[in-house]
């Protein structure tokens, strides 16, 4: 069991390896993207530092925390698109018929699937992320709960686009769903949960869990409370077995196209 | 003139039968909306203050009208199509047609766009209605005025994010830029008027395409005057005439770079 985890830990890492392998064959490319998806964020702090100038606290926050909340995001969403930039296409595999070159592969078919691509801009998410956390609140337990809760959060962001992706298998528009929740997901990333009331904000803890992927953890680099951490990890493992099962169920349901393709 | 306006018209009538994607489209709209309503209702804890002159009525009817013009005009064909056609060489066959590719192109996104602006324009006025009311002090009138406004505007949006896909004939991806020059418009052009940017920052922003494309049309609506309108219509002319300019020269100077391996 260990030693196939293992292996298939291994194949993962190969995968995404030669993925941006793949993309740094164009390396003045590479570069621009990586670079300007750092400035595409940095964009937002012109934002935050207006909107502080007009009101010191906004829902609990101060600059610095939304800061941190910020590249949070950054670096969930980055590491989730390095590694898993396929589960945001799974719709499109499905409706299409284009799981069959998957099917063939001797490993898990879903770990084949979400990590065969990779998103080059999301390197600079990532490195945005890490940036953030060290201008604006380093220490090294700050740094590891940060990697810590990056991981969490890109395993419960992923696991959430498997969840939705795999509507499609039961659902014709499962795609638009599917792309509207993980617009949704985002959209409330990066805003403090102070400003929000009542349902919503019951919403953002359940079925749209940001919260779990970001404004727990940020109150937990900034105040740390294990028992918080207990119940975070086993919320990334319990929907980490949802994403498996729901993706393991409705592919019972899938049927080619008799698309030919390869895969390089 | 004619062509341009057959191909409008077509591209119009053929995005009538995609109204249902357009409407599942409007969640991040209103999603969008929604945390930025949240946002100013919290700055604005009591509703009666003025921030920078303005209430918080007149700040949520900003925000509401900055948004329904970066979503209502947004449009892939200015930016990836374009990008693509370059990339892999199609521009040549738009080159032989009898029209100038680049008002081919505007022609399309305008008809693409038309149905989808008005779709956002009703919903986003549904939104506001349902959050903070009419707004004091508008009246309808003025919209004859404030209509060629919101024309030019997009119209300069349009040239400015072609300018950026052009860049393709020299570059491998474009899209970087376009990423910037989104954020710039979303982050700086629809959450704040220029009035609340430091006092340093103001004259940058009011030479900035933000003044044509998103500010001067929404202060249009929710706080008229004759000054501002001529104000805005100049600046606007100027940026048109520049942009035209600039883009002319661009393409010009791009397709005699243009390589096609056949096929």
């Amino acid at each position: 069991m260990l030693t196939a985890a293992k292996q298939q830990g291994k194949v993962l890492l190969l995968s995404v390896k030669y993925n941006i392998m793949r993309q740094m064959t164009n390396r003045a490319a590479f570069i621009t993207n990586i670079t300007f998806m750092i400035l595409n964020n940095a964009t937002f702090i012109i934002q935050w530092m207006i909107l502080f100038h007009l009101k010191e606290d906004i829902g609990g926050y101060h600059m610095n925390d939304v800061m941190v909340l910020w590249g949070l995001a950054a670096s969930t969403y980055g590491l989730s698109h390095i590694f898993f930039q396929t589960a945001y296409n799974l719709p499109d595999l499905i409706i299409n018929g284009k799981l069959d070159s998957y099917l063939v592969q001797p490993k898990n078919v879903l770990l084949g699937v979400i990590s065969s691509g990779t998103n080059t801009s999301a390197i600079g998410d990532l490195l945005y992320g890490y940036l953030i956390i060290c201008i604006f609140r380093f220490s090294i337990v700050n740094l590891l709960l940060f990697t810590l809760f990056s991981i969490t959060g890109a395993l419960i962001l992923t696991a959430f686009a498997i969840l939705t992706g795999s509507l499609s298998f039961w659902i014709v528009k499962g795609d638009m769903i599917s792309g509207n929740l993980h617009s949704v997901l985002l959209h409330f990333s990066t805003y403090p949960d102070g400003i929000f009331k009542g349902i919503i904000r019951l919403l953002l803890y359940t079925l749209i869990p940001v919260g779990l992927i970001i404004y727990l953890p940020v109150k937990m680099i900034l105040r740390f409370d294990p028992f918080t951490l207990l119940l975070l990890l086993g919320f990334t493992v319990l929907i980490i077995f949802l994403a498996f099962f729901v993706f393991y169920k409705g592919l019972r349901r899938y049927s080619s196209s008799n698309l030919m393709s390869a895969r390089i | 003139m004619r062509k341009y306006i057959f191909i409008f018209k077509t591209t119009f009538l053929e995005s009538l039968q995609y109204t249902l994607n357009i409407i599942l489209g409007f969640v991040s709209f209103f999603v969008v909306l929604f945390v930025f309503l949240n946002l100013w209702q919290y700055i604005y804890a009591d509703s009666t203050n003025l921030i920078s002159g303005y209430s918080m009525e007149q700040m949520i009817w900003y925000v509401i009208i900055t948004e329904i013009i970066f979503f209502g005009t947004r449009n892939r064909t200015l930016t990836g199509q374009m990008t693509s056609d370059i990339k892999s060489g199609t521009i040549a066959y738009n080159m032989n047609k009898p029209y100038n590719y680049i008002y081919y192109i505007v022609s399309r996104h305008l008809g693409e766009i038309t149905l989808r602006f008005f779709l956002y324009l009703g919903i986003g006025i549904l939104i506001g209605y349902h959050f903070v009311g009419g707004l004091a002090g508008f009246q309808a009138v003025n919209l004859i005025l404030i209509v060629p406004v919101f024309l030019l505007g997009t119209l300069i949006n349009s040239f400015l994010r072609m300018c950026i896909s052009i860049l393709s004939f020299w570059m491998e991806d474009a899209g970087p830029y376009h990423w910037i020059y989104d954020k710039i418009i979303i982050v700086v052009g629809t959450l704040f008027p220029v009035e609340m940017f430091p006092d340093w920052a103001q004259p940058l922003i009011k030479f900035s395409p933000i003044y044509v494309v998103t500010y001067g049309p929404a202060k249009l609506v929710i706080d008229f005057s004759m000054e501002m309108l001529w104000r805005v219509l100049l600046a606007q002319g100027i940026y048109l005439g520049i942009t035209i300019i600039i883009i002319t020269v661009m393409y010009q100077k791009g397709v005699k770079k243009l390589n096609v391996n056949g096929g």
